[in-house]
C-alpha cells in the first residue's frame, strides 16, 4: 500500500483490487506545498497563498468594479450582490443582536462573509482546487479578528476591562465555590475555545471538504483513464458521481461555512455586551 | 504486501478513532437542531433568540469533532 | 507511507511565519477595501434608493392630497352656488310677493282713495244740490205761498218765520221718509 494510509478509509471501496493504487491521492501535503516565491524569506509564497492572492485581486476588482458601477437601480448582478449585503446586514448581524447595536459590526461580518466565501469557493474552482481558506493562518487570522473585537467591545460596553471580566467569568446567581470550576473554563472559553474553535471549524471543512472532492476525483481518473479494465468502468462512473455530488456539496458547504463564520462572530460580540434585558 | 497474507486491515487507528469522537457531536448536533426546530415551531416569535442560542450550542458541540478531528490530522 | 511521517500531520495545526504574513495583509486589504469603499458605496445606494423611493411615495401623496383639495374645493364652490341659487330664488320670490302685496295695498288704498273722493263729491253735490234746492224750494214756495196766500204776508219776518217752519216740517217728513 503506498497510498495515504490515512485516508484508505475513503478508499476502502477499492481497496481490494488497488495492488498500487493511485499515486496521487490527496493527503495533507496538499495543505503544507513547497514554498515557490521569496523561499526562506518571511515573505514566502507557496501554492496556497498564490491562490489567496489571486483571490484577493478577484474579489476586489469584481466587487469593486460592481461598487464603481452601483446604479440606482440595479442590475442582476448587483441585485445580487445587494442581495447577499442585505442577507449578511439582516439576517446575520441584526437577527442576533439587534440593529442599534450590530450596526457598526456590519461591515466587519461583511468583510468575514465575502472573504470567506470567495475563499472556500476556491475549493471547487478548477485550477485552484484548494480552498485559499485551507491553511490555518487564514481562518486564524479571522477568529483573531473576532477576538479582538469582542473582548474591546465587551470591555468598552462593560466600563472596564475589570467589569467584562467578572461579568464572563463570574456570573451572577452562581454559588461561590462552583467559581473554582467555572471561571477558569469560562476564561479559557473566551480567550481560547471560541477563537479556536472558529479557526478549526473553517479549516477542517476546508481540508476534509478538498480531501473528499480530490480523492472522488482522483479515483474516478485511476478507475476509467489508467485502469485499462472495462468492467472497472463503472466503478469509476460511480466514483464521478460521487465526486459531482461532492463538488455541489462543497460549494453548499462554502457558503455555509461562511455564513456561520459571521454568525457566530455577530453571535461572540453580542454575548460580550452585558446582559440588559 | 506480503503474499501469504490473506487479509489485511490496512489503515490507521486514528481513523476509527475520529469515527468514534464523531458520534457524540453527531448525536448531540441532532438532538440541538431537532429541538431548536421543535421550539421555533412552538414559538416562532423567539426564532432569533432560539437561533443564537442555538448557534452558540452548535459551537460548543462541534468543538468535540472538530478536537476528533484535530486528532486525526495529527497523528496520521 | 513516505509521504506522511508520523506525527507531521500536527504541521498543518501550526501557522507558518509567512502564511501568517501573507493572511493578515490579505485581511488587512480586504477589510480597508470593504470597511472603506465597498459598504459606505453600498449604502449610499441604498440610502438615495430609499430616499428616492419615499420622495416618490411623498410626491404622490401630495398630489393626491391636492387633488382632494381641489375636489373639496370645487364641491365647496358648487354647494356655495347652490345656496346662493336658492337664495337669490328665495330673494325674488319674497320680492314678488312683497311687490304683489306692496301693489295691492297701493290698489286698494287708491281704490278707497277714489271712492271716498266720489262720496265726498258726491256728498257735496248732494249738499250743493240741496243747498240750491232749498234756496229754490224756498222762493219758489214763497212764490207760490204768496201766490197763494196773496198780500196777507206783507212783512219780512213773518215770511221767514214761517217759511223756516215750512222748511223744517219739510225736513222732518223727509227725515221720517
Amino acid at each position: 500500500m503506498t497510498g495515504s494510509v490515512g485516508l484508505s478509509v475513503l478508499t476502502a471501496a477499492g481497496g481490494l483490487t488497488l495492488a498500487d493504487g493511485p499515486s496521487e491521492l490527496p493527503s495533507i501535503d496538499d495543505f503544507l506545498p513547497p514554498e515557490i516565491l521569496f523561499q526562506g524569506t518571511p515573505f514566502a509564497m507557496n501554492r496556497i497563498i498564490l491562490i489567496r492572492a489571486i483571490m484577493t485581486v478577484v474579489l476586489l476588482l469584481v466587487f469593486g468594479i460592481t461598487a464603481k458601477r452601483a446604479k440606482l437601480i440595479p442590475g442582476r448582478w448587483q441585485g445580487f450582490v445587494e442581495w447577499m449585503i442585505e442577507f449578511v446586514e439582516y439576517n446575520v448581524v441584526y437577527s442576533t443582536m439587534g440593529e442599534l447595536r450590530g450596526k457598526r459590526y456590519v461591515p466587519m461580518c461583511c468583510t468575514i462573509f465575502f472573504t470567506a466565501l470567495c475563499f472556500n469557493l476556491c475549493g471547487v474552482i478548477p485550477g485552484f482546487n484548494i480552498a485559499a481558506t485551507a491553511t490555518i493562518a487564514m481562518p486564524l487570522m479571522f477568529a483573531l479578528w473576532t477576538l479582538v473585537q469582542y473582548w474591546r467591545s465587551g470591555i468598552r460596553s462593560n466600563g472596564g476591562l475589570g467589569k467584562y471580566l467578572k461579568k464572563e467569568l463570574f456570573p451572577a446567581g452562581v454559588p461561590w465555590p462552583v467559581y473554582i470550576l467555572l471561571s477558569p473554563i469560562k476564561f479559557l472559553e473566551i480567550a481560547v475555545i471560541q477563537p479556536g474553535a472558529l479557526t478549526l471549524r473553517l479549516f477542517a471543512n476546508m481540508v476534509s471538504g478538498h480531501l473528499t472532492l480530490a480523492t472522488a476525483l482522483v479515483m474516478t481518473d485511476w478507475y476509467i483513464i489508467q485502469v485499462h479494465n472495462a468492467a472497472m468502468m463503472p466503478v469509476g462512473i460511480l466514483w464521478f458521481l460521487f465526486g459531482f455530488l461532492m463538488t455541489a456539496f462543497e460549494i453548499f458547504i462554502a457558503a455555509l461555512q461562511a455564513f456561520i463564520f459571521s454568525v457566530l462572530t455577530a453571535v461572540y460580540i453580542n454575548s460580550s455586551y452585558p446582559e440588559d434585558e | 504486501m506480503d503474499l501469504t497474507t490473506l487479509a489485511e486491515v490496512a489503515g490507521n487507528l486514528s481513523v476509527i478513532g475520529y469515527g468514534l469522537a464523531a458520534i457524540g457531536p453527531g448525536i448531540g448536533l441532532g438532538i440541538m437542531f431537532g429541538k431548536a426546530m421543535e421550539s421555533t415551531a412552538r414559538q416562532p416569535e423567539l426564532s432569533n433568540k432560539l437561533n443564537t442560542i442555538m448557534y452558540i450550542g452548535l459551537a460548543i458541540i462541534e468543538v468535540l469533532a472538530l478536537l476528533g478531528f484535530v486528532a486525526f490530522i495529527m497523528k496520521s | 507511507m513516505t509521504t506522511l511521517a508520523d506525527g507531521n500531520g500536527i504541521d498543518l495545526f501550526i501557522p507558518k511565519t509567512y502564511d501568517i504574513f501573507w493572511s493578515f495583509i490579505i485581511l488587512v486589504i480586504l477589510a480597508v477595501f470593504f470597511y472603506k469603499f465597498f459598504l459606505p458605496r453600498f449604502q449610499k445606494i441604498f440610502d438615495e434608493r430609499a430616499e428616492k423611493i419615499q420622495g416618490g411615495m411623498d410626491k404622490a401623496a401630495a398630489a393626491e392630497k391636492e387633488a382632494e383639495e381641489a375636489k373639496k374645493k370645487y364641491e365647496d364652490q358648487l354647494t356655495q352656488a347652490r345656496v346662493q341659487a336658492s337664495k337669490i330664488r328665495d330673494d325674488a320670490r319674497a320680492e314678488a310677493s312683497h311687490i304683489i302685496a306692496d301693489a295691492r295695498s297701493r290698489a286698494e288704498s287708491e281704490a278707497a282713495q277714489i271712492s271716498a273722493n266720489a262720496q265726498r263729491s258726491i256728498e257735496s253735490e248732494q249738499q250743493q244740490a240741496l243747498v240750491s234746492l232749498k234756496g229754490q224750494v224756498g222762493t219758489i214756495s214763497v212764490a207760490l205761498a204768496g201766490k197763494i196766500l196773496g198780500k196777507e204776508l206783507k212783512s219780512d219776518a213773518v215770511q221767514s218765520d214761517m217759511i223756516d217752519s215750512v222748511l223744517g216740517d219739510l225736513e222732518d217728513e223727509s227725515k221720517e221718509d
